[in-house]
């Protein structure tokens, strides 16, 4: 298959790519320019016709929520959703050690495009160097006079500041990312309000992810069309696709939305095969949150609408980790199921309670304690957080019970015969000891 | 008035509300812990959930929503339809209380709230009866939160109604939560207690047993308590109280609902106020006084010996020697009354307006500071500085009634000019100052009607004693000039009678005294006295 022609990744390996000079000598800079020439109206437009379709995991399309701003509105503010905290996840890690003008060049025309006057990067708290790299980025930005008043002589001005978040996933969660951003705990938003009505400090804001705005000068660049020709039809333009677990060249790889799970793992230019003869035995293939495919359904494609057709929640973030025949699926669950109970911000019955109590099954599971009526429990307590449509405020508890869901589902025999294998008495046992 | 159908049935409500609240006001016993109508609506509990008909997508056409919405968060719109007596909606309020009850001690035969607990009620209706979870329960601590209250974090539901009301109504935010997930907890800042003056409200508004009122800590269990609609006398803001009791005693205050006048709030003075009623210095039986003579009369025989001894004064020294001083603690039937009997047999008696206690100053609340963002226009709640219920209602009756009327400093001064008095106290703290015991040290008859022993009672002719509000009935004319009723709780301790009944037989009428049958008597001769105002029944399910 012929290798794809990196769009968002281009600059990487090139040296000093991170500095504004290497950047704008390789076009950067340009696609803004334009747009200041433009309406915001008209690059409104321009996005919607390219369909870009959100990159932060809900596939919704930018310019459409953007158009949701309140036409008689006198502020604005922008967020950029950077906490990329999905496990497997690093697609906007590498954007913005390889190349953060790309994401601050994207930054300023969606800032245009919505007429914003503020652009607050909420940034993963455990990302140290990105952050130097991309304040750096910014600093450099500002000093040429593409941030701060009149951007490139033009009569459009915008603040960029970027803030770090504390560590927490939910405040990935756009309203989450908002309270925290306005010093409250990270608690997601009751809507409505949306944000686009009432979001940051009560203005109408609009937050996208990372990737979704890098791909912004490149749709003003080559246009629409030549985005929209990109990969299938409801799922345009280039895609960033994580890989890892056992395979041979872990990584982030770009490509259109026409691979599938197994390109991903086994194409030469991307994961290049399972590492020491290894054998697949499930792939979670949009971080973990979108649930799991068995080793026979691995030619799902990592479009926005294929994994749905596997009993997925959706493409999520690209970003596939396998686990090999060599992994006791007991501590997959557990280590899934200690995810989402730690990170369930606490205010939804269903998602504190139910979060909390995969965890402690999974855990004793994983101890080799488990019951066979524990994966009914799994289940039940799965529907009972809701699953799509959810029963919460936010969506975390959809990607704490679809991989739990699915695992235990498509991996029920293994799971139980693990169970069965048990020692026996030891479930008795550690129940004693742990009541 | 939109009208909605709720569960196939149309209903009438009130713009702007919730559909929770329409269901709750219409008499369904929708579950709910976060909702509180007197705080903001965060719909976090997700108890409340209903199905709506909702327009399709594509086709357009009404139909049920498949995704279950918050009551609490969705305001009643013309037309609209929604229910909760379907499967999903009940699942979910099924699978909710399992949740709640999974990291719950269960240690109801100890807890407090047993008997009013939301978390007893909705399990019992919706819970299972044994629990799935054999795993540890996440143990939470017992937290001593202030000087008032405690916080036992195992029972928490998580409903954040506490936050927000010491944000949203105190305004002073001492409490918050804590950590993340199942691990969440409710505390207050290091070193900063929960310790404001209104602060009794949350252990109301906590629907289950978590915060804890250390007053009435393991005193009783509460369904032993009897309550009964008050009006707490504690300033003259006249908030609807219900005073909970048994045994003649008086455990707990709690505020009732009362729109307008304090909603769904009172303040710690008045919540822990009533002490005194149970003093041990408390008078219980008329005395009378002839030289050294002193004897404990029946009461039967009270109001004659009472009503000849003022003939006897105003035949030797005239009418216009006489005074009354009422007390603003008195309901106003008993001071009209007792303003009747003087009256006549003293046509020209003056009528004085009793010591009215101030304290301070009046305090609102949210309180306001730099954080809290609350601006004058929010107050949601004051305590004023008049520590008395019924100035306002003395003095109307004082005003109706005419003739010689004096304030207590022109009474005091006027000290020698008087031959008999009628002194009324009931003042929950010592009030008898140098002035008044000179000013009445050369009357020839003093009655003295009062709650707790003073050095007045020497001084007295006649000692009746006056009884706790929470033993009498009556009414209260508030701050905004609202005539409230309040009924009798308990009964006056062993020896005392109830201050409306020996007036009344005083003023000539004969049977029972009660407020209302008085209230018909005055509204008569008084038009104001005509309208009274009453708390609104709150809705049964509401909480
Ligand atoms: C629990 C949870 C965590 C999320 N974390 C992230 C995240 O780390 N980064 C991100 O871009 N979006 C995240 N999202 C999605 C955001 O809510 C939001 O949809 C997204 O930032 C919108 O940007 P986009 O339209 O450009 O994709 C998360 C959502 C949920 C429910
Ligand atoms: S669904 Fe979970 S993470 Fe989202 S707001 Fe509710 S408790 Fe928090
Ligand atoms: S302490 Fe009571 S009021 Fe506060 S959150 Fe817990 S259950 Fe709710
Ligand atoms: S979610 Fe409606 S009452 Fe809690």
């Amino acid at each position: 298959m012929a290798s794809f022609e990196p769009i968002l990744l281009r600059n990487r390996g090139v040296e000093n790519s991170t500095s504004l000079e290497v950047y704008a000598s390789r076009g950067g800079y340009q696609a803004v320019r334009k747009v200041l020439q433009r309406s915001p109206a008209d690059v409104i437009e321009e996005v919607k016709s390219a369909n870009l379709r959100g990159r932060g995991g809900a596939g919704f399309p930018a310019g459409v929520k953007w158009s949701f701003l309140p036409k008689d509105r006198t502020r604005t503010l922008l967020c950029v959703n950077a906490d990329e905290s999905e496990p497997p996840t690093f697609c906007n890690r590498v954007l913005i050690e390889t190349d953060p003008h790309q994401l601050i060049e994207g930054t300023i025309i969606a800032a245009y495009a919505t007429q914003s006057q503020v652009a607050y990067v909420y940034m993963r708290g455990e990302f140290h160097e990105q952050f130097h790299i991309l304040q750096k980025a910014i600093d450099e930005a500002y000093a040429a006079g593409y941030l701060g008043k009149n951007v490139f002589g033009s009569e459009f001005s915008v603040e960029c500041y970027v803030h770090r978040g504390a560590g927490a996933y939910v405040c990935g969660e756009e309203t989450g990312l908002i309270e925290s951003l306005e010093g409250k705990r990270g608690w997601p938003r009751i809507k409505p309000p949306f944000p686009a009505v009432e979001g940051l400090f009560a203005l109408p804001t609009v937050v996208n992810n990372v990737e979704t705005l890098s791909c912004l000068p490149h749709i003003i660049e080559r246009g629409a069309d030549w985005f929209t020709g990109i990969g299938p039809a409801h799922s345009a333009g280039p895609k960033l696709f994580c890989v890892s677990g056992p395979v041979n060249k872990p990584g982030c790889y770009e490509g259109a939305m026409d691979i599938t799970v197994r390109d991903l793992i086994e194409r030469d230019d991307m994961g290049g095969g399972m590492m020491d003869g290894k054998e697949i035995r499930a792939v979670f293939p949009g971080g973990i949150s979108m649930g799991v495919l068995t080793a026979d359904e691995i030619n799902m494609k990592l479009d926005f609408d294929d994994p749905r057709n596997f009993g997925l929640l959706g493409l999520g973030t690209a970003a596939a980790v396998v686990v090999d025949t060599d992994t006791d699926l007991r501590s997959v669950l557990r280590n899934i199921a200690r995810f989402y109970g730690t990170e369930s911000c606490g205010q939804c019955t269903q998602c504190r309670e139910g979060t909390s109590w995969m965890n402690k099954i999974a855990t004793r599971i994983a101890m080799g304690a488990g019951r066979v009526e524990d994966l009914d429990i799994l289940l039940e307590t799965a529907r009972n957080m809701g699953m799509m449509p959810g029963l919460s405020i936010c969506g975390l508890p959809d990607g704490a019970t679809f991989p739990i869901e699915t695992l235990v589902k498509k991996f029920r025999p293994e799971l139980e015969a693990a169970i069965l294998a048990q020692e026996p008495g030891r479930a008795e046992a550690v129940l004693n000891v742990l009541n | 008035m939109p009208n909605v159908i709720i569960d196939n049935q149309e209903v009438d409500c009130r713009d702007g509300i919730s559909v929770l609240q329409a269901a709750l006001d219409n008499g369904r016993d929708v579950p709910h812990y976060c909702y509180h109508p007197g705080l903001s609506v965060v719909a976090s509990c997700r108890l409340c959930l209903m199905e709506m008909k909702m327009p399709h997508p594509k086709t357009h056409e009404m139909g049920w929503a498949p995704k279950l919405i918050p009551s609490c968060q969705t305001i009643v719109r013309d037309g609209m339809e929604v229910r909760f007596n379907s499967d999903p909606v009940q699942a979910n309020q099924k699978a909710c209380m399992e949740f709640f009850l999974l990291n719950h001690p269960l240690d109801c035969p100890v807890c407090d709230q047993a008997g009013e607990c939301h978390l007893q009620d909705y399990s019992y209706r919706f819970g299972r009866a044994e629990s799935r979870m054999v795993d540890q329960k996440q143990v939470n601590p017992k937290k001593d939160i202030g000087p008032s209250t405690l916080l036992y974090q195992d029972r928490c539901v998580m409903c954040t109604r506490c936050v927000r009301f010491a944000t949203e109504v105190a305004g002073t935010s001492e409490l918050c939560i804590v950590n993340r997930g199942g691990r969440a907890e409710i505390d207050v800042f290091p070193g900063k207690p929960l310790d404001n003056p209104m602060q009794g409200n949350v252990v109301d508004i906590c629907p289950v047993g978590c915060l804890l009122d250390k007053d009435f800590l393991f005193q009783r269990r509460v369904w032993e308590l009897t309550g009964s609609p008050s009006i707490c006398p504690g300033c003259d803001r006249g908030c609807a109280v219900r005073v909970d009791h048994a045994d003649e005693k008086v455990y707990r205050l709690k505020p009732r609902y009362n729109p307008g006048v304090n909603d769904w709030w009172m303040c710690d003075e008045g919540r822990f106020g009533f002490k005194y009623i149970h003093d041990a210095k408390r008078i219980t039986s008329p005395i009378v006084r002839r030289g050294l003579d002193v004897t404990t009369p029946d009461w039967r025989d009270v109001p004659d010996i009472i009503r000849f001894r003022f003939e006897q004064q105003v035949l030797e020294h005239g009418a216009d020697k006489v005074a009354v001083v009422l007390s603003p603690f008195m309901a106003c039937e008993e001071a009209w009354l007792l303003i009747k009997f003087i009256r006549g047999v003293a046509p020209e008696a003056a009528l004085v307006m009793g010591p009215v206690p101030t304290e301070g100053k009046e305090q609102t609340f949210p309180v306001r500071s730099a954080n809290s963002g609350a601006s004058e226009a929010d107050v949601r709640f004051t305590i004023s500085a008049e520590k008395c219920p019924n100035r306002r209602g003395i003095e109307m009756l004082i005003g109706g009634a005419g003739g010689t009327t004096l304030s207590f400093d022109e009474f005091n001064e006027q000290s020698g000019a008087w031959s008999a008095v009628w002194m009324v106290g009931g003042y929950p703290k010592p009030w008898v100052d140098k002035a008044t015991t000179k000013a009445v040290a050369k009357v020839n008859l003093l009655v003295l009607q009062d709650l707790l022993e003073s050095d007045l009672v020497a001084a007295a002719s006649i000692v009746l004693p006056a009884c706790a509000w929470v033993e009498r009935d009556g009414s209260f004319v508030n701050a905004s000039g609202l005539i409230q009723p309040f009924e009798r709780a308990i009964n006056p301790p062993e020896g005392a009678k109830r201050d409306g009944q020996y007036l009344f037989e005083l003023a000539g009428y004969e049977g029972l005294y009660s407020g209302e049958r008085v209230r018909g008597l005055m509204a008569a001769e008084l038009d104001s006295f005509a309208k009274i105002a009453e708390a609104p029944t709150a809705p049964a399910h509401a909480h």
